[in-house]
């Protein structure tokens, strides 16, 4: 297993108006990985994710980066910002500049980079995300897709080595939500570690490695996507659904289909795969 | 407002560097406000309506409905100057006695009210040719590089931005009002509108801290730096803006 990079200890937070966010929240985040945090709305997941980079200080409990708790000294937490960036979930919260090119330059200069190499990152960022053609347009005449992919730009250009995506598919059309899973995967084989919270079982079933189910500030449980999905009891606690993957190779299995040996399907192809043809099944 | 905004963003000078388009018009502008001819504005008018319309493509229409909006004020003000009242009829160019009082113009009145008239037009069209043409990121680039204080700068960044957010959520809150049937009657109205004030106030201030949350998350530390895209230099319109203000300095020198 690989090294742990980010952790939660005993995590608990509370609003100042009293109502308590996170409850006991302990989660292990290892280098490289794709993790998933699945919950339904207000489940505490952006909250959660505040932590991490150190925008709220918890109530009690603690956050440690590669092992040791994180300082919430001004310099520490720079060092921090620059190794953990955060996609927020509204991209009009996160633009803070009419200009796509100046909001996307505006991190990688806060790192103290040269112009030329801050130039250099800020292309590559507008590649990767296909905003290059909204360079010249203001954030302001953007469709919500659009600046979501500008404001994606923004965190990339800044290079961290783990980031942590609120809610990145919402408002996304198919093409651009493919694109931008097709783009996580392209990030988390260049070694980045990536973390995201959805409500969307599927995706978060088919992309991640391992999974946590938040359900109102707790975490209900930690493990394998396969694993926890598998289980009505969790899934139905946590107001969330049973992917269709799983739900359609249930079906397949307990009609005879499939034999009940057969592995779980990780993507469509996977279970498209495992389907047999008919005339093969009628001579067999 | 909103159609200057997007024109600026989309018009065939927006290549042309921010500086070059800022001095035409700013020069131009102190030009025709100094000028003490009439020629002077119309040509100014003339030379800005034509770079609008011709040289950035943005339509006629546009512009004429955009010059409408300073005339009615222009009008009130330059009929103030150009009519006097006096008790003694004498000296008028054109006049009416009602019992003891007259109303009339004098000659020279009239002439300093055209003279006005044409001035701030020819002015207000080259403050609308910047408008129109570039874009206020570039602006406000321009005015930090002019070293104005960055607190200034970076106030009018996130004003402009926050502008069009708010717009945005107060245009959701009225429309989601309207389909609610929010603005019946007068009453109602003022309900709605009232609600829709608070509504906003309350998102300025969660919107701020969003904000400032997602900037620190960038690594903010209290000074706003960006990279703006260069835009080339071009000499050529250099001597093409001397060539322009020095004909016009003259103009203004020799035309009595």
């Amino acid at each position: 297993m690989s090294e742990l990079i980010l952790e939660a200890v005993d995590l608990e937070y509370c609003y100042p108006d009293g109502t308590s966010a996170l409850r006991k929240v302990n989660l292990e985040v290892r280098k490289g990985e794709k993790l998933a945090i699945l919950g339904s709305n207000g489940a505490g997941k952006s909250t959660l994710f505040m932590h991490f980079n150190g925008i709220y200080t918890p109530s009690a409990g603690a956050i440690k980066f590669q092992g040791q708790p994180i300082s919430y000294k001004k310099k520490a937490l720079i060092e921090l910002r620059k190794k953990v960036g955060i996609v927020f979930q509204d991209p009009d919260s996160q633009l803070f500049s009419a200009s796509v090119f100046q909001d996307i330059s505006f991190g990688p200069l806060n790192l103290g980079l040269s112009e030329e190499e801050v130039m250099e990152r800020v292309r590559k960022a507008m590649l990767d995300t296909e905003t290059t053609d909204l360079e010249e347009k203001p954030t302001h005449l953007l469709s919500y897709g659009q600046k979501k992919r500008v404001s994606i730009a923004g965190v990339l250009a800044m290079e961290p080595e783990i980031i942590i995506f609120d809610e990145p598919t919402a408002g996304m059309d198919p093409r651009h939500s493919l694109e931008f899973m097709q783009l996580l995967d392209k990030l988390s084989s260049e070694g980045k570690t990536i973390v995201l919270s959805t409500h969307d079982v599927d995706l978060a079933y088919s992309w991640s490695d391992r999974l946590a189910i938040m359900y109102r500030g707790e975490i209900l449980a930690h493990g394998y996507p396969g694993d926890l999905l598998t289980r009505p009891e969790i899934v139905k606690r946590a107001d969330l659904t049973i992917p269709w993957l799983i739900e359609t190779h249930s079906e397949l299995v307990k009609k005879g289909w499939l034999p009940p040996s057969t592995p779980l399907p990780k993507t469509k192809e996977d279970l498209f795969r495992n389907i047999p043809f008919k005339k093969e099944q009628q001579s067999a | 407002m909103i159609a200057i905004d997007s024109y600026a963003y989309n018009n065939k000078l927006t290549t042309i560097h921010p500086l070059e388009k800022s001095l035409f018009a700013i020069l131009t502008m102190s030009i025709c406000l100094m000028s003490k001819t009439m020629i002077t504005p119309l040509l100014v008018l003339a030379l800005m309506s034509g770079g609008i319309i011709l040289k950035a493509g943005i339509p006629g229409r546009i512009l004429t409905k955009l010059l409408a909006i300073p005339l009615s004020f222009l009008l009130i003000s330059v009929l103030t100057i150009a009519f006097s009242f006096a008790a003694d009829p004498s000296g008028f160019w054109f006049a009416h006695t009602f019992n003891s009082i007259t109303i009339g113009i004098r000659y020279p009145d009239l002439i300093t009210a055209i003279n006005l008239f044409l001035r701030s037009l020819g002015a207000v069209s080259c403050l609308y040719f910047l408008a129109l043409t570039t874009p206020l990121t570039e602006l406000i680039t321009l005015l930090h590089k002019m070293k104005v204080p960055v607190i200034i700068t970076e106030l009018m960044v996130l004003i402009y931005r926050f502008i069009f957010v708010f717009l945005d959520t107060a245009t959701t809150i009225r429309r989601a009002q309207l389909c609610r049937s929010g603005y019946v009657s007068t009453k109602s109205s003022f309900r709605s509108m009232s609600r829709l004030f608070s509504a906003l106030l309350g998102k300025v201030f969660v919107k701020s801290q969003d904000l400032y949350n997602a900037m620190a998350a960038r690594c903010y530390t209290g000074e706003i730096k960006v990279l703006t895209k260069k835009h080339p230099v071009n000499v050529k319109n250099y001597f093409l803006i001397a060539g322009v203000e020095i004909s016009l300095v003259l103009l203004n020198l020799l035309w009595r």
